[in-house]
This record gives structure tokens, sequence and C-alpha cells, in this order.
């Protein structure tokens, strides 16, 4: 089990290697680039007090947009051997979601909907 | 007898080292499915600050709006999205087989944490004295079990990665180490992913 | 067995168990301390029926009365159905996919311990100053104004059991995946690794709402917040959702692995593949995802209002689907089999019946209107123990006389097999069948006696009778039990002679290392396969080579019994604080309880720190040994 199979690597396929690496990189500072531009407008959007039926659905938005960045591409999820991960994540993303809108439309005793 | 081939020579290094050994491969998937399961955890604690998040006793006890000051929040978020991506170039270079630069980022990325940490700490005693503590309302319970639980899944990590640093300055970078610093790196990005949702849910949409 | 088998002395032995990683021992661990539990809640059970065999009885007081219910409910649920499925679990999961060990045998070892000193601290409640009495739903405006510790030795006690559970659904989801032999493609995993696999999803979900449901119970009640403390804000209905998005899967994550028992069980007495086999994976993964949507349906009286009902309604009365293709495939498994009528299937095909009547009533409660007129009721009482009895605990009977032989290579006798499942079941029927028409009578749940006159003496009695019958049931069982090991006649491979499934393609007992080879997978039922097209023996997917295994340890144990002890200092850490509740304000002070708290979490996390910093690389079974104990096998084959 702790046996690597593993080829030594010739020099071209290293340098192969490292080149898609650095390419990786590219992308994950872009990523990172756009993660602080969504901070940005989210924050911006509620310190110019924007109207409230306006901001809430965006800034919720924006912070999917940044989660799924950040799945993608900080935690990998967008490369290969993660399709059991993409769904489990997938079904308890769905069972957060419906955990907290039953939490706000139905604990109340005085406004059940 | 077969040998331990843990410690491989550079030219033999795997391009994903991580999940290069069974074992690896194992920590891999268990502990995403970890992750799966703190999805939950979270949305629980989510689901009941949204309930609570208007409780409080009597008129003179404070809300998020009276609260929350968004510059905090701003660099708070930065401090983390930070170190989340330093955690990112440290996984780079342990897939490079870059022993000293892993370090190097590990550190860094503590430091990061660190900051934010202190940050948050600081926020937690300026509240207090604003009488908004865990016990002043349902208000304050929900807010600091979130923000807490949160803190602390911050002070693990931050402990974790410290150790793996001191642990691993001796041993160097295997395919057995590897997998315990990949596994932190997506511990803390979790936590950065929780944070997204905390200064979304209880900072912005608290004072909008 | 070359290393393993010698004979050892008592305390090398108690010193295996306590380090051990093997799945096959750890099912062991989860067999004795389950079954303890088990006979411990079964009592419990016999105090309820006697209170409740005549009117204005005052067997036990009703305070006595409402712990015993309590620990009853808690005691069936946490710490004998889930732990003994999870003994079938570990016993067979990694057999029947090929696999040497779990993906985590420090994980593995850690979840039993948890279990166990979890299971121990809740019931250490009945000598240190009462049990938890707010049932096992523990709903917090009950909880709250619970005097003493009860409650508090339920939220610790159930915490430290669920991180175990919690790490074992963790541990069996990445073993499923990553373990399995060449060729175990996930559509040819048996029935029993199926269920396994969704119900330990559904543990990864369910178990971190309870954990912070029973946080939010524990610092109201130890730290002074205020989440159900409707003076300050707080509001109990948090708790119900909390421990209903929790409580709905975690009826689901004990009846799928009796499906699965249930599944090989008649596939195997019927000689026959199973019936549908895509359509059951199917049907397993879909009532695993409705189980999640469904847990409004316990709180319909709450007054969540029509819409939220109608939602809630609809998603329970869904889930009948799945379950009845389920019931249908396994009539026509057993449809034109060649059928044995050994103790297993017996239990397997009264199960079909038993159950389909508790699905019934369940249908009948989704339909929320007439919820109003079931709830509190002893028809809920019927309904839930014809579910979980005629399914769970048939299952878990089922299974254990099934696989038995694969754990310890003997036999239960069948005799007297037959004979327990006959008063068993008959027990079962008598007890709460007419359960079901003292609620509609209108006897509500949970009263500690009732009056005469109201019409439900002879009923009361009967239930009692049948109660009675199960426990003798259990007796005779265990008198089996004890003969079979005092005996000790040992069993060969393939002992029911039909074995479908790669876990009967051993030798018992089963070597600890499981397969001196991975074995080649070419279809659903291996070995079966191997059976009938080969020579009967499973083809090797590598060549005879050394292989690695993971080396025991104590840190389990150390890890769990450092939150054990935290337990306490937690517990009387608000006794008497002028901040705390008013259920502990009036208890005596103990000052050292931060310290006994501060302590255990040290002991928990250092243990963890040695853990993470000690290079754990295992060892190699070399290739010399693994070929004597072949060798040795086919001489005691001869």
């Amino acid at each position: 089990m702790a046996e690597i199979k593993q080829e030594p690597m010739s020099q071209k396929k290293l340098e192969y290697i490292r080149r898609e690496r650095t390419k990786e990189m590219r992308l994950q500072l872009i990523s990172f680039a756009m993660m602080i531009f969504l901070t940005f407008i989210a924050f911006g959007l509620v310190a110019l007090d924007f109207d409230e039926a306006f901001v809430t659905p965006v800034v919720l938005g924006l912070a999917f947009l940044q989660v799924i960045l950040q799945f993608f591409y900080f935690m990998h999820m967008k490369d290969k051997g993660h399709e059991f991960i993409k769904l489990m994540m997938l079904v308890g993303m769905f069972f957060a979601i419906s955990f907290c809108v039953t939490f706000v439309y139905i604990v109340w005793i005085g406004a059940p909907i | 007898m077969a040998e331990m081939e843990y410690n491989v020579p550079s030219e033999r290094w795997p391009s994903h080292p991580e999940t290069a050994t069974h074992e690896g491969k194992n920590k891999f998937y268990g502990f995403w499915i970890f992750l799966a399961g703190e999805t939950t955890l979270f949305a629980s604690l989510f689901a009941t600050y949204l309930a609570l998040k208007d409780s409080v006793p009597g008129d003179d006890h404070l809300l998020a709006a009276d609260l929350f000051a968004l510059e905090l929040a701003f660099v708070m978020t930065m401090f983390l999205l930070t170190s989340s991506l330093t955690s990112v170039f440290a996984v780079h270079h342990m897939r490079n087989n870059n022993f000293s630069k892993m370090q190097l980022w590990l550190g860094i990325t503590v430091l990061l944490g660190l900051g934010f940490l202190s940050l948050e700490i600081y926020e937690f005693i300026e509240y207090t004295h604003l009488g908004h503590t865990f016990r002043s309302s349902a208000f304050g319970s929900a807010f600091y079990f979130l923000l807490g639980t949160h803190g602390a899944h911050v002070v693990f990590g931050l402990i974790w990665i410290t150790m793996l640093i001191i642990r691993n300055a001796k041993r160097g970078l295997s395919v057995y180490t590897a997998a315990k610093v990949h596994t932190a790196a997506l511990y803390w990005h979790f936590i950065d992913v929780v944070w997204v949702f905390i200064f979304t849910i209880v900072y912005l949409l608290g004072v909008v | 067995m070359a290393s393993t088998a010698e004979k050892k002395g008592f305390w090398s032995v108690i010193w295996e168990y306590l380090t051990t990683v093997d799945h096959k021992k750890i099912a062991i661990l989860y067999l004795i301390a389950g079954g303890i539990f088990f006979l411990m809640g079964g009592i419990e059970a016999m105090l309820i029926r006697l209170q409740l065999a005549i009117p204005n009885n005052d067997f036990l007081s009703a305070g006595l009365f409402n712990e015993v219910l309590t620990m009853h409910g808690t005691t069936m649920i946490f710490l004998a159905a889930m732990p003994l499925l999870f003994a079938f679990m570990n016993a067979t999961v990694p057999l029947q996919i090929g696999a040497r060990d779990v993906a985590f045998p420090f994980l593995n070892s850690l979840g039993v311990w948890l279990f166990i000193f979890g299971g121990i601290f809740l019931n250490l409640s009945w000598v240190m100053g009462g049990a938890p009495d707010a049932g096992w739903t523990s709903y917090a405006s009950l909880a709250i104004d619970s005097p003493g510790h009860g409650i508090d030795f339920y939220a610790i006690g159930l915490q430290i059991t669920g991180f175990g559970t919690l790490i074992s659904g963790i541990n069996f989801i990445t073993t499923i995946i990553t373990m399995r032999a060449p060729g175990m493609t996930y559509m040819r995993m048996p029935l029993m690794t199926w269920t396994t696999l969704v119900a330990s999803v559904l543990i990864v979900f369910a178990f971190p709402p309870l954990t912070i449901g029973i946080f939010l119970l524990m610092f109201d009640r130890m730290f002074g917040s205020s989440f159900f403390l409707v003076e300050t804000g707080g509001n109990t209905i948090i708790w119900e959702h909390l421990f209903w998005i929790f409580g709905h899967p975690e009826v689901y994550i004990l009846i799928l692995p009796a499906f699965g028992i249930f599944s090989e069980i008649f596939s195997t007495f019927s000689r026959k593949r199973l019936f549908g086999y895509s359509a059951m994976v199917f049907a397993t993964v879909l009532i695993g995802f409705f189980g999640f949507m469904v847990w409004a349906h316990h709180m319909f009286t709450v007054g969540l209002g029509p819409t939220a009902n109608a939602i809630f309604a609809i998603a329970t009365m869904a889930i009948a689907v799945p379950t009845g293709i389920k019931i249908f495939n396994w009539i026509a498994t057993v449809w034109g089999g060649s059928i044995e009528f050994t103790t297993p299937m017996l239990y397997a095909l009264a199960f079909i019946p038993s159950f389909v009547m508790g699905g019934v009533t369940g249908v009948m409660q989704a339909a929320a209107p007439a919820d109003y007129q079931y709830h509190d009721s002893y028809f809920i009482v019927a309904h839930f123990h014809y579910v979980i009895v005629g399914g769970v605990v048939f299952g878990l009977l089922a299974g254990l006389h099934y696989y038995w032989p694969l754990m310890f290579a003997t036999m239960l006798n069948e005799t007297l097999g037959k004979i327990s499942f006959a008063l068993f079941v008959t027990g079962f029927h008598v007890t709460f069948l007419i359960q079901h028409f003292l609620g509609l009578w209108g006897m509500p749940r949970r009263v500690f006696t009732f009056l005469d006159g109201q019409g439900y003496n002879t009923a009361n009695l009967v239930s009692t009778i049948g109660a009675f019958m199960m426990a003798l049931a259990v007796i005779i069982l265990l008198v089996n039990i004890v003969m079979t090991v005092a005996q000790n006649k040992r069993v060969a491979r393939d002992p029911w002679g039909d074995g479908r499934t790669l876990e009967w393609s051993l030798p018992l007992p089963v070597p600890y290392y499981n397969f001196a080879q991975t074995p080649l997978i070419r279809g659903l039922d291996a070995y079966w396969i191997e059976k009938k097209e080969n020579n009967g023996q499973m083809l090797p997917a590598e060549s005879l080579d050394d292989f690695h295994m993971p080396n025991n340890s104590i840190l389990p144990f150390i890890i769990s019994a450092g939150l054990f002890i935290a337990g306490f200092g937690a517990l009387y850490l608000a006794s008497g604080r002028e901040w705390a509740i008013e259920a502990v304000s009036d208890l005596p002070q103990h000052p050292w309880a931060i310290w006994v708290l501060i302590t255990g979490l040290l002991i928990t996390f250092i243990s963890m720190g040695i853990r993470s910093w000690k290079d754990d690389l295992g060892y190699y079974v070399t290739k010399e040994e693994v070929l004597n104990d072949l060798e040795e096998q086919e001489r005691g084959g001869k």
C-alpha cells in the first residue's frame, strides 16, 4: 500500500508538468483577484446604502460565487477524481440551504407560512 | 521485505504527492467527506443564528445594526482570504517538491491567521464592553456560538499547521508528510468558505 | 492462523482488544457493548410494561417512570440498535468489498471507544443523581426545566457517542469508495455494502445538526447561554427542528443496514440472485435522500402552518414509493426460489408483513390533518415499534444468526434459534398490535399510569404479556449464545453452504489480514459466480507478496477517556452558580469542575497531537507467513 507506482520522470515531462503548474498558479491568482473584487463589491453595496431588497439577493449571490471559486480553484474541485466529492458537497449545500430556509420561515409560532 | 518508500527521490516525485499512497488517498477522500459533514454543522449554526438574530429580551439590548463595524469585518476578510491564497502557494510548492518554500508559505499562512484571530478577539472584547455577551440575549448566544465555532476552527487550524511546520522541519518532504500538509490546506480553505458566509450573512446582511 | 491464535493470557487479550484496529475485533467490541446496552434497554422496557400492566399501578413512581422511559428510548436507539448495526457493518463490509481493513483503522477504533465511553457516561446517571427524564427526544421546553443533572448526562453522553458515530460514518464511506477490490464496481457491490454506504452518508449529514442541537442544550444548561430560554429571547422550537433534522434520517440510518442484511439473507436462502438489484440500489439512495426532506412531519402539531405541513406531508408519502419497490423486490426474490427455512430466513420472512404494517401506519400519520388525531397517542408508539422492532430488531436478530459463523467461526443452534424466533415474533405482535387500538381509543403515550374503567385494562395487560414473551425469547437466545460459545464447535468455509457474496469465500476463522491475495471480482455475487463457473476459489488479482497492515494503538482509548473525564467537568460546571438556569442553580457548587473539564480536554487534545506527531507507518505481513497460513488451511481442510 505504501509503494508508489511512479516511474521516474524524464526531464521533458518534468518541465511540462512544471509549466502546467505555473499556468495553474496563474489561474489561482486570477481567482484570488476575483474573490477580492467580489468582496469589494459586496461591502461596497452595503456601505453605499442601496435598497435592502436589491442588496440582499445580490450579496448572497456574490457569496455563493466566491465559494464556488474557492471550492473549484483553491480546493481543486475542478480536477479529476473529485466526482464523489462534488456530489457530497452539492448535497451538503442543498441541505444547508433547506435548513436555513426552514429556520427563517417556520421557527416562529407567530407567523407561520 | 518490501521497503517503505515514503522518501522518494526527486526524479520520482509524483505529480500529486498527497494522493500517491493509498493512505494519502484515503485521507484525501475521508477529509472531504468530513468537510461535507461540516457544511451541515455550520448550516445548523447559521440557521440558529438566522432564527435568533433579532431576539433580545428588551429594547435596551443592542442588535446587529448597532454593533457591527464593516471596516473591521473587511480587514478580517482580507486577512483570511489572503491566508487562503498563501496556503495555495504552499500546496503548489509541495507538488513541486520545494520543501523550504512550502514551509515558508505555511508560516505566512499561520501569521495571517493569527492576524485574523487577534482582530476577532479584539472585536469580541469590544462587544463585551458594550454589554453584548454570550449570556446577555438569545442573539448574543447565537452570535458568539456561530463566530466562536468558526474561531475555534481557526485556532485548531493554526495549532495544526504550526505543528506540521515543526514536525516536518526535521523530516522534510515525503509522500507521507505531503498528505498531511494537503489535508491541513483543505481545512484552511474550508474555514475561509465558512467566513465568506459569515461576513455576508452576519455582517453585511446584519447592517444592510 | 499463525500469530493471533496462540494461547494468550487474560490480560494480553484485554490489551489486544483495547488497542486493536482490526475491523473484525472492533465488530466484536460493538457486538458485546451494543448487546449489553440492548439488554439494559430491554430491562427498562420490561419495567415500563410491568408498570402499565394494571391500572393505577404504583410499581414505579411517576418520576422514575419518566427516567425509565427516557433511558429505554435513548439506550435502544443510540446505544443498542446503531452499535449492533455497526458490528455487522464492520464484520462484513471490508470482507464484502475485498479489503484488508477499513480506510482508517485508527478512527474505527476511536469510534467504538467513543461509543462505549459515551454509553457508560449516559448510564452512570442512574447512580449519580438521577437519569434524564425528558423523553428520548428531550424537547427543550421540558429539558431546560428538568431539575438535577439527568439531562446533562443525556447531552454529554450523546455528544460523545455522536462523535464516534460520525467518525465511523466517514470511515465507511471512504472504505467503500477507495478500498474495493479490482472488478468490484459500484453496481457489483452487495446490498449490505450499498446500504452501509447510504446510511453512512446519512450519518455524515445528520449527526452534525444533532451535535449543534446538543451543544445548544449543553450551553443553556451548563454555560448560561439563552438559546432556549424564552425570557431572554430564546426559542425552543429550534431544538425540535435540529433534533428531527437529525432524528428522521436517524431512523433511516437504522433501517437501511437492516434492509441490507435482509437482502443478503433473502437471496442466500432462496438460492436466487436478488430480484431487481439496480432498482434496490436506486431505492436505497432515494430513501436516503428523501429521508432528509421530511423531518417536520414529527412537528405537524407545532403550528408550522398549512403550507409547510403540506410540503412535508407530501414528501413523507413519497418515501413509501421506494420502500414499496424494495418490499416487492424481496417478495420476487423469494418467489420461485429454492427456499431454506433457517433462523435468519424466518426472521426475514416475518419482517416483510411486520414492516409493511409499520409502514402503512406511517403513511396514515403522514396525512397532516389525521396526524392531529394520532399525535402523542399509543398509535404512534405502536407505529414506531412496528418499524423499529419489526424492521431493525428483526434485522439485527437475523444478522446475528446469519453472520455469527463469520464473526466467531461457530454456528448458533438452529432449534433454539427457531424457538426464540417463534416466541419473539409472536410476543412482538401481541405487544404492539393492540397498542394501535389503545392509541385510537385515546390512551396518550408517556403516561405513567391510567385509571380503571377507561377501557384500557385488558389491552395493556395483553401488551405486557407479549413483552414477557419477547423477554423469554431473548433469554433463550442468550442461552443459545452461551451454549455455542461453550461448545466451540468450529465450522469451515461457507458454513451456510449457499454463500453468494465475497465474505463467505474466506476461511473461518477469517485471518487477521482477511485476504492472502486481493480477489478479482467478476460480477455481482462474486463467490457464487466462482462456485458455478469455476472451482469455487476466488481468482487472485495480485501475486502473493508482502503487504501492509496498520499498527495497534492505545491512543483511541485515551482520547475517548479524555472526553469522558471532561464530560464530568462540564456536567458540574453550572451547579449552584448564580448565572445558571433554575434547574441546577440550587445544587451545591463544585469549584473543581472547571479543572476536570480542562484536564479531560487536555488529555484528548494531547493524545491527538501525539497521534499527529508520530509517524505511524504500519508494518508488513511477509509472504512466508501468508504461505504458512495457507498451508495450514490446506491441511485443516483435509
